[in-house]
């Protein structure tokens, strides 16, 4: 009995042997985990996969911020082998917990040098996002003011409620507006025109999504300015009922407010993960994000600017504009987390 | 082989209770250990600030549905109203609603630009009504279908000998069904409460920052904030209250009784301008905001369009969507049903409050940190379509068991008995007296878990891939994004959304179950 269960399984082994044999190596598998807003071209990957007989699994882990609290929390058990959508704000912290392996992607060679994210390569620069109020051209021409022109005019009593933002605390462009106040005004300075500017009815969202979608005027909210990307007003050329490539309207419905010390420039990479299971992959897949292909499909998908430079842009691009973003002090980005948390008790607490 | 009714009630309760021990109380002590408990941010006047709101508006949001739901219900139960059971069923319908469309539909009907609130001159910005409607809107569909519920076990020929004793409409009403249909009424009233206090989308996008709830609180401390400690402080106090509410409400609640009528009278005079003026009231509260998501999605800036749906039709990922929440629902559903089932029949046979309590756990505890729960004691799963069924199952569960338990104990006694004495084997009088007679509580609580699956944001409690995206993923998807059409497609998604959820309530539901 005991030596025909064991012919049986030297059989079993024999075969399943001589099927490797023959069979191609299963393809690995690399799981690369990404903020909810990725999005690339099915037919790249595809192409990333035949190139190395791999199968990329995507994993979505929520916001940015949320996505990199996440991957703190199970860094002992990392989720996945490469990490995409974490940027320049998280970066410090990211780094202090020590979630990411250091690889500089040769392609980072043409990603202009105020664009890289840090020297070590714990994370390639992927794309530019650049953070900044835009304006809902309709809405504004009834209230028959004059368009702003800094942010402390937003304090003034005939500029009251006209304009919504995303909470830092709960919201990635929130955050990046954050630190440009703060950039601006410095520490102290920043938290009295927070204080001011609440006074005044500057109103604040949780996410994004609530900001633009329900209280933005051109979404049938109150406010005609909104904080969003300067890619905004092309989204919403690219995404008009009955949008049509060939003729290209002579204005968007909303326009860039680019008010100064309200813009930041964010800056979104791709790493590889302490741990990571696949990491010769890994690094691979970081090459892939930054190969010319994935970035020139990168604007018209994620609506933020390719890292590299020299990819052209499509022509709906002309909408958006492109401010000059004042460099932002290393203090102001050494700890964002802390600038969160005492904006919390200076602003929102305060009462 | 005779065990007593206690431990085979107990058995019977093992797999549900393995799976919440699993699915709930196993993450959640992870997520309590990971950080510690900082108690000392209860002496935070902001969070006691936080917790009062939080108390504050839901009691609110419990006692107006009662106000409108409680009268409704009796009206519904006492005469005959044409189209009542499609009343109740499509009074599901809000209970799919993703948060966010909700939001969408609420704004678009009383925002500063609202198609009501401009006519009327209303501005709510500011002010807590917007979030108390949102509430209302989630949350009085509970209400009358569990006042319904008891009040249509209450048998007709009592209020009608009340009435012949010389009491009044009201008296009878207030004197004979209130007290009978009581444990309904504080089943609504406990679940609106629960549902209230508990929610969190909601009051962040209606009411702003300034009426954040506890929910909120937990969800920025966990999520953004990475402050464990002082999130697990939070999660431990409001699981502590909502025990207490459900403990007080399972002490409260007993079986019901009598068998819903039939042959009721048409409604007339007093009563009937009541009942429609309520009808037309939840109608408005209900529906409008759906009405408006769909108007939207058939509305551009230039005038009516069907050009969202078009782009939701050719869209080559809708099939997708569509073919993931059927399957996902359905496979929910099976899970739902067999463990709520089960629960449901341990509790009432061991008679355990315990087990009744228990089967409401995963309506007390705070997503966000079973969320995280499962990341720490399941990394290798918390991507895994296993996980992902099991925690959309735990969602629904206790709807089922909420709905076939209050059937069992409604059981008449003697029908069992004398289907024995009449030969039947134990088996066999459960199959022709239990089963038909509870078939119609399980239709209803499956319906209910069913639309909570449906519309939830896979998100919130596992890891999605982009593979598994649901209706309710691509309808968030394209509301993060700029631009009119995302928007509009958004809305058409919501109303395929809509229209399936409604078809399968239909399917489901006969418009009479029930949840205590």
């Amino acid at each position: 009995m005991f030596k025909q269960v064991m012919f049986k399984k030297a059989l079993l082994l024999g075969l399943l042997l001589a099927g490797a044999a023959h069979a191609q190596p299963a393809p690995t598998t690399l799981t690369v985990i990404t903020h909810d807003s990725f999005d690339v071209d099915k037919k790249l990957v595809a192409q990333f996969e035949q190139a190395n007989h791999a199968r990329v699994r995507f994993v979505k882990g929520g916001d940015a911020g949320e996505l990199l609290n996440r991957l703190i929390l199970t860094r002992r058990a990392p989720l996945a082998d490469v990490v995409y959508g974490l940027d320049n704000t998280l970066l410090p912290r990211a780094r202090a917990a020590g979630i990411l392996e250091a690889y500089k992607s040769p392609n980072l060679a043409r990603v202009p040098a105020a664009d890289r994210l840090d020297d070590a390569g714990l994370l390639n620069t992927v794309d530019r996002g650049l953070v900044a109020l835009n304006y809902d051209r309709a809405a504004w021409a009834k209230t028959g003011l004059p368009l702003p022109k800094s942010l402390d005019d937003l304090k003034k009593p005939q500029y009251a409620r006209l304009t919504v933002v995303p909470s830092p605390a709960t919201s990635s462009p929130g955050l990046a507006f954050l630190l440009a106040t703060v950039n601006h005004y410095g520490e102290a300075g920043a938290w009295a025109w927070w204080r001011e500017a609440r006074a005044n009815g500057l109103k604040v969202t949780r996410g994004w999504s609530d900001a633009y979608e329900k209280d933005f005027s051109k979404n049938g909210g109150r406010s005609p300015i909104v904080l969003s990307y300067a890619s905004s007003p092309a989204a919403e050329v690219f995404y008009a009922d009955g949008y049509d490539p060939r003729k290209l309207p002579a204005q968007s419905p909303t326009a860039n407010l680019f008010l100064p010390g309200s813009t930041f420039r964010q800056l979104e990479g791709v790493g590889v993960l302490r741990g990571a299971k696949q990491p010769e992959l890994a690094r691979k897949f970081v090459d892939f994000m930054l190969s010319a292909p994935v970035q020139a499909d990168i604007p018209t998908r994620m609506w933020v600017y390719p890292a590299v430079s020299g990819v052209p842009l499509d022509p709906v691009f002309r909408f958006a504009g492109q401010p000059e973003v004042p460099a932002v002090k290393p203090e102001v980005l050494a700890n964002p987390q802390r600038l969160v948390d005492a904006w919390v008790n200076n602003v929102l607490r305060a009462r | 082989m005779t065990l007593s009714p206690t431990l085979r009630g107990w058995l019977l309760a093992l797999p549900p209770l393995l799976f919440l021990g699993l699915l709930l109380a196993l993450p959640l002590g992870r997520t309590l250990a990971e950080g510690g408990v900082n108690l000392g941010i209860w002496r935070d006047p902001y969070f006691l600030g936080r917790l009062g709101w939080t108390l504050g508006q839901a009691s609110g949001t419990a006692l107006l549905a009662l106000a409108v739901g409680g009268p409704l219900a009796y009206l519904l139960s006492r005469y005959d109203v044409p189209g009542k059971r499609a009343l109740l069923r499509v009074l599901l319908l809000p209970f799919v609603t993703p948060t966010l469309v909700a939001v969408l539909g609420i704004t678009a009907l009383l925002g500063p630009r609202g198609w009501l609130s401009g006519p009327l001159g209303l501005d709510l910005e500011g002010t807590p009504a917007l979030l108390i409607f949102g509430n209302l809107f989630f949350n009085l569909p509970v209400m009358v279908r569990l006042a319904h519920g008891g009040f249509s076990r209450v048998p007709p020929a009592l209020i009608g000998a009340a009435r012949t004793l010389g009491a009044s409409g009201l008296r009878a009403a207030l004197s004979v069904a209130l007290p009978l249909a009581l444990p309904g009424l504080m089943a609504g009233f406990i679940l609106v409460f629960l549902y209230s206090a508990l929610s969190f989308g909601l009051p962040l996008a209606l009411g702003g920052e300034r009426y954040a709830t506890l929910e909120v609180e937990i969800y920025t401390l966990t999520a953004y904030q990475l402050r464990l400690s002082e999130a697990s402080a939070l999660i431990a106090g409001q699981l502590l209250l909502t025990l207490a509410a459900t403990w007080a409400y399972v002490r409260l609640l007993r079986g019901g009784t009598g068998v819903p009528a039939n042959n009721l009278p048409p409604a007339r005079g007093a009563a009937a301008l009541l009942l429609w003026s309520l009808v037309a009231l939840v109608l408005l509260i209900c529906f409008g905001p759906l009405v408006a998501v769909v108007v939207r999605g058939l509305l551009g800036s230039g005038g009516p369009t069907l050009g969202y749906w078009r782009g939701v039709l050719t869209d080559p990922d809708t099939p997708l969507l569509l073919g993931n929440t059927v399957r996902f629902g359905l496979l929910a559903l099976a899970g739902a049903a067999l463990l709520g089932t089960l629960h449901a029949l341990g509790a009432w046979l061991a008679r355990s409050r315990t087990l009744d309590l228990l089967s409401l756990l995963p309506l007390m505890v705070s997503p966000v940190s079973l969320a995280v729960g499962y990341l720490l004691a399941y990394p290798a799963l918390s991507a895994t379509l296993p996980m992902l069924i099991a925690a959309y199952t735990l969602l629904g569960f206790p709807l089922v068991t909420r709905s076939v338990l209050p059937a069992l104990r409604a059981l008449p006694p003697r029908t069992l008995e004398a289907a024995r004495t009449l030969g039947a084997t134990a088996l066999a009088a459960h199959r022709t007296v239990t089963l038909p007679l509870t078939l119609p509580a399980l239709r209803g609580g499956a319906a209910l878990a069913l639309a909570t699956v449906l519309g939830e944001f896979g998100a919130t409690l596992v890891l999605t891939r982009p593979e598994w995206a649901t209706l309710s993923v691509g309808l968030y998807e394209r509301l993060g994004r700029p631009g009119e059409r995302n928007l509009g497609e958004a809305c058409a998604l919501a109303t395929v959304l809509l229209l399936l959820a409604g078809l399968s309530f239909t399917l489901l539901d006969g418009g009479e179950g029930e949840v205590t």
